[in-house]
């Protein structure tokens, strides 16, 4: 579905991706772990395209999308769901789940998938009318991912959902995650609790300073020696 | 320890407090009081240039009163803050004596410093200390002394709990009976009593003009003017979130578009008012897009030099003798044309007051209805998070350079019937001070809020022009306004509002409603 080949990045002098391949395919859940700076959300950002790659292609579905505009990407049905809850903090969860779908232009579409949001994310239905900067921060990371599926992503991708939340929501935000793959949407998961992140992909990358190292399916990944040494604490 | 700390800053305070009364001496404050004293309230404080003694003698109760009322903290009990009361108004009251009595001094020895500190003429020093001479100096450090603790007495009544309590209930009753009045209202008075007051103050504004001078349709007209820069910036600054310093650029264009087609010299080409209005609207977007196309990558302080420099190019460009068979150089441009409607010429300044009016009323049709519309949701989008808009589908550059385009063509238009009015436009009329003005409108008055961008351009401008007589101090009022203004409204006059403070004043002033029924009930169980 998703093709990543051979993909370079620059920030000025600094070479952030150094050539990475790497492929998904429909349905599937791909983590891609890796410490911090190791090129994970620059890799992200590339694909939907508010990077631009200085070599290389990304294509989706047999389609070069590299080339083109951030929007275009999105109208393709690639949404990303950037790092740090990136609510619109001014906007009220409804006008967030609204900028949600800016693409769509039904609005009895949109009043349904807001409602179909609120069922799955019954903590915003009770904030509807709350600012989303007010949200705690469990809240924020559900908002942001109720946003990004107001468009029906065939492919989501998932920037560090579990930065800052606690233990708990943190199972929580999986358990959605896994949830929103069962009704067809494919996943890639970028994450630095590699821990959790293996447990629900089936295939996963380690990403080291802008290569891929490793890999293969999860439960491999998460046995090899160098990953329990580097990112499960063994 | 902490009770000598206290004191200490009172102290302080007592030494800044009567730094302010010798620098406002120092700048001739007083006269300037007086000379605005007798202005609006019509009453003859002035002996000569020199304001009279009883009106010196307000002045320093005034501020002595003031100052005492701010010596104290609000959080101590009330006997520490008497002392501080005193402590400060003592510190004030001796450092003012000495003051006047080196100002005695000046006055006895006949020394003239006038050359150095303009504002010392004799009159003024001897009426400083109320032309009492030395024993003037005691009745100063008397009237600090006494007027200060005063202030700080009145300052612990008013703030004490039962006083502040009394203004809750009272406030608390006017809200309520502001409901029940509503409430009580016809139906057809609710539903359209606010129609009926806009309706009465079109018709008033449509009289006005006829009404007053000529003067006021001069000052009604910049305002004007300042208001629909005001809501072409705000589409730019405030919807969209870029900081744009060169906002005047886009003001000459529409102005010299209209003085270059509408005007006897330099070309003669004599279009006529409309067509070269328009003319001007488009330059203004054109240039917004060759300006915009390269600096889209730009945020925040990048952005705004390079607009700044923009800005700066346009207007250097318009007195460069290189241009000066083009543009007229630094001279400017005469006699440009007025507009006609129908045949009629517009010819008195009513005319061009009621045309501004006219394109104040579709400046705000056309901003109410982009501001809610997909467009200004995007704007909006970007303006707070620009990964997240972008990652909404947002189509970034596209949504700004379009917010610098509708942007500048309001800038076109102010530029255009500028121009026309004043039959004049030069280099000098869209300096770096123009962009400067219309954004402190913005942000004084409250980005995104028609109604504050209306109070912005009238405390701007509309003020200074009706207080010519501040003039010299015009700066240094406008600096400590802005200073104020973010201490006390860091979001402006009258910042917009979001729908979702609505619902809290609600909840509030239901609340408020309970307690009284409540308090109502045990008086009646009572």
């Amino acid at each position: 579905m998703l093709n990543v080949n051979n993909l370079h990045v620059h920030y000025g002098a600094i070479h952030a991706l150094k050539g990475v391949s790497f492929n998904l395919n429909e349905g599937e859940i791909v983590a891609l772990i890796g410490s911090n700076g190791a090129g994970k959300s620059t890799l992200l950002k590339t694909i939907s395209g508010l990077l631009q790659a200085t070599e290389g292609e990304v294509s989706y579905l047999e389609e070069t999308i590299s080339d083109q505009p951030a929007q275009d990407i999105v109208r393709k049905g690639i949404i990303h769901i950037p790092e740090g809850r990136k609510i619109f903090a001014k906007m009220t969860v409804v006008e967030n789940l609204e900028m949600g779908a800016y693409l769509i232009n039904d609005r009895r579409l949109i009043a349904e998938r807001m409602d179909q949001m609120f069922t799955r994310f019954p903590v915003l239905r009770d904030r509807k009318k709350q600012l989303g900067g007010t949200l705690s921060g469990g809240e924020q990371q559900m908002l942001t991912m109720a946003r990004g599926l107001m468009l029906d992503p065939k492919l989501m991708l998932l920037d560090e959902p579990s930065m800052g939340l606690a233990p708990v929501l943190v199972e929580q935000v999986f358990d959605i995650i896994e949830e929103i793959n069962q009704q067809g949407t494919s996943i890639l998961l970028v994450e630095q609790n590699a821990q959790m992140a293996l447990s629900i992909a089936n295939r996963a990358y380690v990403l080291e300073t802008g290569r891929i190292v490793l890999e293969g399916a999860a439960d491999d990944v998460l046995r090899d020696p160098k990953v329990v040494k580097a990112y499960l604490g063994g | 320890m902490n009770s000598e700390k206290y004191l200490r800053n009172s102290v302080q305070k007592g030494f800044i407090f009567s730094i302010v009364m010798i620098f406002m001496m120092m700048i001739g404050f007083h006269v300037v009081a007086a000379n605005l004293t007798s202005k609006l309230f019509g009453v003859q404080v002035l002996r000569g240039s020199i304001p009279e003694v009883v009106f010196m003698a307000y002045v320093h109760l005034f501020f002595a009163f003031i100052f005492g009322w701010g010596a104290s903290d609000k959080n101590r009990p009330s006997k520490q803050r008497v002392a501080q009361g005193l402590v400060t108004s003592v510190t004030t009251a001796a450092i003012i004596s000495l003051f006047s009595l080196l100002l005695v001094f000046l006055v006895e020895a006949q020394l003239d410093i006038r050359e150095y500190l303009t504002a010392f003429s004799a009159d003024y020093m001897r009426y400083f200390v109320l032309n009492l001479g030395r024993p003037g100096i005691i009745t100063l450090f008397g009237i600090y002394t006494v007027t200060g603790l005063v202030g700080t007495v009145t300052a612990l009544f008013v703030q004490s709990d039962r006083v502040q309590q009394a203004w809750n209930r009272a406030k608390t009753s006017v809200t309520l009976f502001w409901e029940n009045a509503n409430s009580k209202m016809p139906a057809w008075a609710q539903k359209y009593g606010k129609y009926v007051i806009y309706g009465g103050s079109i018709i008033v504004l449509l009289i006005l003009p006829v009404r007053w001078g000529s003067y006021l349709n001069f000052v009604t007209s910049v305002v004007g003017l300042y208001i629909i820069a005001g809501i072409g910036l705000n589409i730019m600054v405030g919807l969209s979130g870029q900081l744009m310093l060169g906002y005047a650029a886009f003001i000459a264009m529409g102005a010299y578009s209209m003085a270059l087609l509408n005007a006897p010299t330099p070309h003669g080409i004599m279009l006529g008012f409309w067509p070269s209005l328009l003319v001007g609207v488009v330059m203004a977007m054109i240039a917004a897009l060759i300006l915009g196309l390269p600096i889209m990558r730009l945020r925040g302080d990048y952005l705004a030099i390079v607009t700044l420099g923009f800005g700066e190019i346009i207007r250097i460009l318009l007195r460069s003798d290189l241009l000066v068979d083009f543009t007229g150089g630094p001279r400017g441009i005469h006699a440009i044309q007025g507009p006609t409607l129908f045949g009629r010429p517009f010819n008195s300044s009513s005319d061009f007051v009621y045309l501004i009016f006219f394109f104040i009323a579709l400046s705000i049709l056309i901003y109410q209805r982009l501001a809610n519309s997909r467009t200004g949701r995007a704007w909006l989008a970007i303006n707070e998070d620009s990964i997240a808009a972008q990652a909404t589908g947002v189509n970034l550059r596209g949504y700004k350079l379009l917010a610098l385009i509708i942007g500048a063509a309001f800038a076109g238009l102010v530029g255009g019937i500028a121009a026309s009015r004043n039959a004049f436009t030069g280099p000098n009329d869209h300096s770096l001070m123009v962009s400067i003005n219309v954004l402190s409108l913005l942000i004084v008055g409250g980005m995104n809020s028609i109604p504050g961008i209306f109070l912005g351009a009238f405390a701007l401008r509309g003020l200074p022009e009706i207080l010519r007589e501040v003039e010299t101090y015009r700066q240094l009022a406008f600096g400590v306004l802005l200073i104020v203004m973010m201490l006390v409204r860091p979001k402006g006059l009258w910042p917009s509002s979001r729908p979702i403070m609505e619902n809290i004043d609600k909840a509030k002033v239901k609340k408020a409603k309970e307690k009284v029924k409540k308090t109502k009930r045990k008086s009646k169980d009572g």
